[in-house]
């Protein structure tokens, strides 16, 4: 089912192998008795819930890798796997070199110490504790000195843009002030994996856009590796290198924004594509023609999305020349075919 | 959807066998009393029959106090030692507050040290009011304490005070170390809930003479007593403040990499603090009603003057420490309460040294230390003297008396006939009623309730009080709390429902009880005995008095739960105001109202165990009786006994307002 067409490059940081999880009574037997070859019907024979099943995918360093689907779909179930909060039923888990089966419960301490930062969907900042002292929290517990963690964490404050407000107590903020907290608080400690489960989804549109703005500024100066959940399609396209589908515990389609709609993998997918601006993520290479004689006016660039150029099409030739990265000329895009996307018609219609 | 319809079928397919059973256990009554001699064991359980275990535990509490040793060193020895350890905090506090410590040196003299002059603890107390719940708590913790003084009950009432603190602190402690056994370990909690289930119910008397034995006849002995009941609350309350610790809290724990420890500790407990606090709260009231009900085994304190005056029949007396006590307990209410339900703000890092940040504490440091200073010049700063007390003693006493005379055939009227056509004939009933019978009836109510576990737990708790023998105590134990719920139902609901539908009925009346369900139950006594003397019509006066507060709330807050939305409907609907209470808002207040009822019996049972102490027969008075003979066997197995009937009565009507709910379909709520 999963495809992926392009293989980013890079270093493995998590990979997921055929991982399920199963909830009921007996599910750890059942597992045990049919393996991966479970199916289905013994599944619901025995009344088992699958809220993960058979979930592949890597993620590499320095992208975003977006989980998306609808409520109940395992997306949560899924991270939290790769937390170590949860023990995935069957399947292998490696993070950051760590397989989480066999890792003992200081491994996985330290794992969460060192490796992992986490934000939370409600937030989850420690009502009794100041902005500053819930910052510091993850450094409390692996005993660095008040000093060292409050510097640490009045830095971290700083860099979400809450100073000022060290004394105040989570009560005393807005929703979105809040999760700056926490985003800072699962900064303290350096993580080199971020994961984030439906961070924005508790707050306004108007801050959700405010709070993406400031998640993209901070990756962009941090350059984690992360893990972000979130079942608005519009959000994942925004900020995801890539993004896996989810729905019923299983992975749809893994890819970039652009491949998932200009390549729907079934309907499901296609129906949380079909809203989108096409314009907003196609690009010029994925809708081009080969090359053909007789093409003028200046070149347009093959990496562009196809609205930034669309004006220029629109009021230029019939046909215009591609280049591509070294600026040679490697296609040819038809007017019809930009009109095609800023109608928002599929590649294939 | 397909499980709740699926249960729905299977309830009314199954209601007529149910009733049947019902019917054919009244049948067997009905067929045991008219039968002849020849069954008459089925009737009364004979004598003969009784297994002796409330003998037999006598004498094995006794052995194991007094002559089991464990290498020369007898059980006794140990806990009287490990109670002289726990002294120690209790006599340091009581000493600072007002009596001071007395230490004698190898020659037999005495050095006296003084503890703090009363205008320093008055002073400490009303400032640290001030701090936990604002000015009026404070103002009005300044007046108790002044009442105190110049009632001369000082000494008393700071005894008393230090008793609770002590008390609660060992309770909190306690309370949250077996509440995070009970969060963690699932089968731990199985097995503790049950034992907690009896600790609070059964009745204080029983367990205060094994406790005696084993501690002595001392502060002690009252503070362990104290313990058992106020403690299980504290515990129940902390394990489940940590299951509703928002899940994502408690995996933020584990993300931030804490040991199992830190995440307890630094987590979980401070998250769940708010809940922890009302728990608190509880405990520090359940722990004040018990430190004045030890006075019965001499405590001393302001439950002592209580008990003292009751027993001399100085009512005056006992009505003037009556209004300390419920002085006190709203002082202690007020205060924990605020202290759980504040939320402190962020303060902006003041800048300067110690006593710029706590400038209340310092101030008191110095003028305590002021207060000290000027005491060795006048004496009456550090013992308030005798002569300017005041009593109004007999104040109280001339007006009972006028009652008394003016009121004595109105009175009297009113105890004769409820005695004679009420209270008589149902005691007698409940006597006569076979007893294989009564629990034929009750297992299968159970049964038809529960299932066949309910009906087993009914039956086989009902089979020890029979065998043990005390079966005629708790009909008579029984007849008395059922005639109370229903006298304080009949009052309650009306109350409730007046007050649910009316905000400003409600006003007043939410202050009321929210006073009377602060009063420790001891200090009900005191106007019933005023009024009607002592007996069994005093005793049902006083349990109809402490069981309506919870009713009346109930019921309440069913009728002001009812969604805004059916109400409006029943508007839409074209309802009367009688209608629409008949129609929508009581049928959908039932579930409330029905834990209302149970709140109600259950504190019926908690006031009976004390109204022993107003001459009432049933199995409390088995308890007291125990106490004065230092039988702790018998008193344990009759407190049994009141504790199992309450468990059950309880387990019945939760399981059926449960089953309501879901037959009805308001599981949601
Ligand atoms: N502890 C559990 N026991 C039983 N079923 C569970 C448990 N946890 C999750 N599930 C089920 O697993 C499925 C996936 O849950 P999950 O929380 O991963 O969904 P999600 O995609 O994160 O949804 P949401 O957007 O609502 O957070 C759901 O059907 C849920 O009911
Ligand atoms: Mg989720």
């Amino acid at each position: 089912m999963t495809q992926e067409t392009e293989t980013p490059t890079g270093e493995v940081l998590i990979s997921c192998r055929s991982v399920w999880k199963l909830y009921g009574a007996k599910a750890e037997g059942i597992a045990a008795k049919y393996g991966q070859n479970i199916s289905d019907e013994i599944i619901a024979k025995n009344g088992l819930i699958s809220a993960a099943r058979d979930v592949t995918f890597d993620v590499r360093k320095g992208e975003i890798f977006v989980i998306m689907g609808l409520s109940g779909s395992g997306k949560s179930t899924i991270l939290r796997c790769m937390t170590g909060l949860i023990e995935p039923t069957m399947g292998q888990l490696l993070v950051s070199g760590t397989d989480l089966k066999t890792a003992t419960r200081q491994q996985l301490i330290d794992l969460r110490r060192k490796v992992m930062g986490m934000v939370f969907q409600d937030f989850a900042l420690l009502p009794h504790l100041t902005v500053l002292d819930n910052v510091a929290f993850p450094l409390k517990v692996q005993g660095k000195s008040k000093v060292e963690r409050h510097a640490k964490a009045r830095e971290m404050v700083d860099l979400v843009g809450l100073e000022g407000r060290e004394a105040y107590l989570p009560h005393e903020l807005s929703g979105g002030q809040q999760q700056r907290v926490g985003i800072a608080r699962s900064l303290t400690t350096e993580p080199e994996i971020w994961f984030l489960d439906e961070p924005f989804s508790a707050l306004d549109p108007l801050i959700r856009a405010e709070m993406q703005d400031e998640f993209l500024r901070l990756q962009n100066l941090l350059q984690k590796s992360i893990v972000f959940v979130t079942h608005d399609f519009d959000e994942a396209i925004r900020l995801a290198d890539r993004i896996a589908i989810m729905a019923d515990g299983r992975v749809v389609q893994i890819g970039t924004p652009e491949e998932l709609i200009t390549n729907p993998a079934d309907d499901y997918v296609a129906k949380f594509t079909e809203k989108v601006p096409r314009s907003k993520v196609v690009t010029v290479q994925s809708v081009m023609g080969p090359v053909r004689q007789n093409l003028s006016g200046p070149p347009i660039k093959a990496a562009d999305l196809v609205g930034d150029v669309a004006e220029q099409a629109m009021s230029g030739p019939d046909a215009m020349p591609v280049a591509g990265k070294d600026g040679t000329i490697i296609g040819a895009l038809d007017r019809a075919a930009v009109t095609a996307v800023l109608l928002n018609k599929s590649a294939s219609a | 959807m397909n499980v709740r319809s699926l249960r729905r079928s299977e309830g009314s397919s199954q209601t007529w066998p149910k009733t049947g059973l019902i019917l054919a256990a009244i049948l067997l009554n009905v067929a045991l009393l008219m039968m002849g001699d020849t069954f008459a064991w089925l009737r009364e359980y004979p004598e003969t029959w009784v297994w002796g275990i409330a003998g037999a535990t006598t004498t094995a509490v006794k052995y194991f106090v007094n002559d089991l040793a464990i290498r020369g060193v007898s059980v006794a020895e140990m806990t009287r030692g490990f109670a002289n350890l726990i002294k120690v905090p209790m006599l340091a506090l009581q000493g600072v507050l007002s009596e001071g410590f007395e230490f004698y040196g190898d020659n037999g003299e005495a050095t006296i040290y003084r503890g703090l002059p009363w205008p320093a603890v008055m002073a400490g107390l009303t400032a640290f009011a001030w701090w936990a719940a604002g000015r009026k708590v404070a103002l009005f913790s300044l007046f108790s304490l002044v009442y105190f003084l110049v009632f001369g009950l000082w000494q008393s009432s700071m005894l008393t005070l230090s008793s609770v603190v002590v008390a609660v602190f060992v309770s909190f402690v306690l309370g949250i170390l077996l509440g995070i056994l009970g969060y963690r370990n699932a089968r731990a909690n199985a097995i503790l809930m049950p034992i907690y289930d009896v600790m609070q119910t059964i009745p204080t008397f029983s367990y205060l003479v094994p406790v005696l034995l084993l501690f002595g006849f001392n502060p002690v002995a009252a503070m362990i007593a104290t313990v058992i009941y106020a403690m299980p609350p504290m515990a129940r309350v902390t394990t489940l403040a940590l299951q509703r610790v928002p899940p994502n809290i408690a995996d933020f724990g584990d993300m931030a990499g804490c040991t199992k420890r830190q995440k307890m500790w630094q987590v979980m407990l401070p998250a769940a603090r708010q809940n922890l606090l009302i728990g608190l709260n509880q405990v520090i009231m359940l722990t004040f009603a018990m430190v004045i009900i030890a006075s019965v085994i001499g405590a001393g304190g302001l439950g002592g003057e209580v008990y003292q005056g009751l027993k001399a029949l100085r009512i005056g007396d006992a009505v003037e420490v009556g209004i300390a006590i419920t002085l006190m307990a709203i002082m202690l209410d007020r205060i924990s309460k605020a202290i759980a339900l504040s939320r402190p703000d962020h303060v902006d890092a003041a800048p300067g040294a110690v006593w710029q940040r706590h400038p209340l504490t310092f101030a008191w440091i110095a003028i305590a230390l002021l207060l000290v200073l000027l005491g060795q010049i006048f004496p009456s700063l550090y013992a308030y003297p005798k002569a300017a007390t005041i009593s109004t003693g007999s104040f109280w006493n001339d007006a009972i008396t006028w009652i008394g005379d003016t009121y004595y055939t109105q009175i009297k009227a009113l105890r004769d006939t409820t005695i004679t056509y009420i209270m008589r004939p149902m005691k007698s009933f409940l006597l006569d009623v076979p007893w294989t019978g009564f629990i034929a009836v009750i297992a299968a109510i159970s049964y038809a309730i529960g299932g066949r576990g309910l009906a087993i737990m009914s039956a086989s708790l009902l089979g020890f009080i029979a065998v043990t023998g005390y079966w005629d105590g708790a009909m008579v134990s029984l007849y008395l709390v059922l005639l109370s719920v229903i006298v304080a139902l009949i009052i309650a609901l009306p109350v409730g429902i007046w007050a649910g539908l009316n905000p400003r009925v409600d006003h007043v009346v939410t202050a009321i009880i929210d006073t009377l369900q602060t009063l420790p139950s001891f200090v009900y006594l005191i106007p019933v005995v005023m009024l009607f003397s002592v007996g069994e019509f005093a005793g049902l006066v006083a349990i109809v008095a402490y069981s309506l507060p919870p009713g009346v709330r109930y019921t309440k807050q069913g009728i002001q739960n009812v969604a805004r939305s059916s109400i409006e409907a029943g508007d839409m609907a074209g309802c009367t105001r009688w209608q629409k209470l008949t129609n929508v808002q009581l049928p959908l207040a039932i579930p409330d109202i029905m834990l209302g009822v149970n709140q109600t019996i259950m504190f019926a049972f908690g006031m009976l165990v004390i109204t022993a102490l107003v001459g009432t027969r049933g199995l409390e008075h088995d308890t007291l009786v125990a106490i004065s003979k230092v039988q702790p066997g018998e008193g344990i197995v009759a407190g049994l006994g009141i504790a199992f009937l309450s468990i059950i009565t309880d387990r019945l009507i939760s399981q059926g307002s449960r089953n309501f709910q879901r037959r009805s379909g308001m599981s949601q709520r």
